[in-house]
C-alpha cells in the first residue's frame, strides 16, 4: 500500500503531497536512529535547562525503532511510514490482534491498537521552539492516525481503536481526534486509556 | 488497501457453528475472525519458537502454561 496524502508545510501554510504506505523496513526504522534521535535528544536537553520546561520533555525520546525488526513479519503487526520527498516524517506501529475494548458498550470486541506513533522532531513545534527553529510540517501525525482507523475498518472492526496515550498527547487525542478517555492502566506505566467506538471513528473520518 | 486472495474453506457444522458464534460475539465478518485466527497463531507461534511461555492466569492468580503445537 502506497498512497498520496496532504500534509502543511508550516513555512507557506500550503498543503504538499506527501506519501503514506506500509513497506516499511529496516532501513526506516535505522533512518529515525539515525536522524531523528539526535534531533529528539538535542531538544529533550533544550528543555531540561530551561527552568519549567521540564515537563514537555517529549516521554518519547528514548524509543529505538531498530528493536522491532523481529516485528516485520508479523501478521498482528502493521507499520505506516509517512514520506515527504522521500524522506521519513512520521511511522507508527499498530496491532491487530490480542487488544479487545474496554468501553462498556463494545467491550471484548476486537480493535487496532495503536501501539506507537512518532513524527519526526521537526515537526514537533514544541521540540524545534527548544531548538530555536519552526516546525516543518503539520498534520503528520493526523495522518497516520486516520490510517490506524482506516485499518481498523478494514480488518473488520468498524473503526474500533485503541491507543495508551503519552501525557503530553491527551488533548490531541481527545480533545482533537474525539476520543473517549476510558481511564489510567496501572499495566502500562499508568497512561491513559483512550478509545474509538465506529460512531466516533466514522465521525472522525467524516471530520465532524 | 493490500490485494487478497481467495480460497475455500470446508468446515464441519460444529466448525461452523462455533465460527457463526463468535462472529456474533465479536461482532466480525467470518472472514475477519479467520484472518484474526491465523495472526493470533502466527504471533504466538513466532514467540514460543523464540523461547517465551504462554500462560493463562485465573481468578485467583494461579498460572497454566498453554501448550501450543
Amino acid at each position: 500500500m502506497r498512497e498520496k496524502i496532504q500534509i502543511i508545510d508550516t513555512q507557506t501554510g500550503e498543503s504538499v503531497e506527501a506519501e503514506i504506505f506500509d513497506e516499511v523496513a529496516l532501513a526506516h526504522f535505522i533512518e529515525t536512529q539515525a536522524e531523528w534521535r539526535p534531533v529528539v535528544l538535542a531538544a529533550a536537553r533544550a528543555l531540561s535547562q530551561q527552568p519549567n520546561q521540564g515537563f514537555l520533555i517529549p516521554r518519547h525520546f528514548h524509543w529505538d525503532w531498530t528493536r522491532k525488526e523481529a516485528e516485520l513479519k508479523l501478521l498482528a503487526v502493521k507499520f505506516y511510514g509517512l514520506a515527504y520527498e522521500g524522506k521519513l516524517q512520521g511511522i507508527m506501529k499498530v496491532e491487530t490482534v490480542a487488544h479487545s475494548c474496554r468501553l462498556p458498550e463494545q467491550q471484548g470486541k476486537p480493535m487496532v491498537y495503536i501501539d506507537y506513533i512518532e513524527s519526526a522532531p521537526w515537526n514537533i513545534k514544541k521540540l524545534m521552539a527548544a531548538l530555536g527553529q519552526p516546525q516543518r510540517f503539520r498534520a503528520v501525525g493526523t495522518r497516520l492516525f486516520e490510517a490506524a482507523v482506516l485499518q481498523s475498518q478494514e480488518e473488520g472492526f468498524r473503526g474500533r481503536l485503541g491507543l495508551h496515550s503519552l501525557p503530553g498527547s491527551e488533548g490531541f487525542y481527545i480533545n482533537e481526534c474525539g476520543m473517549t478517555p476510558v481511564g489510567r492502566d496501572p499495566h502500562k506505566q499508568n497512561l491513559l486509556w483512550c478509545e474509538f467506538t465506529p460512531e466516533q471513528a466514522e465521525r472522525y473520518l467524516a471530520g465532524e | 488497501m493490500n490485494p487478497k486472495r481467495t480460497m475455500t474453506l470446508n468446515l464441519t457444522d460444529q466448525e461452523m457453528s462455533v465460527l457463526d458464534q463468535l462472529s456474533v460475539q465479536k461482532d466480525l465478518s467470518k472472514t475477519a475472525l479467520i484472518r484474526q485466527a491465523l495472526r493470533l497463531y502466527q504471533l504466538v507461534d513466532a514467540r514460543i519458537t523464540r523461547g517465551e511461555k504462554l500462560f493463562f492466569e485465573d481468578q485467583d492468580k494461579q498460572k497454566a502454561e498453554l501448550m501450543v503445537l
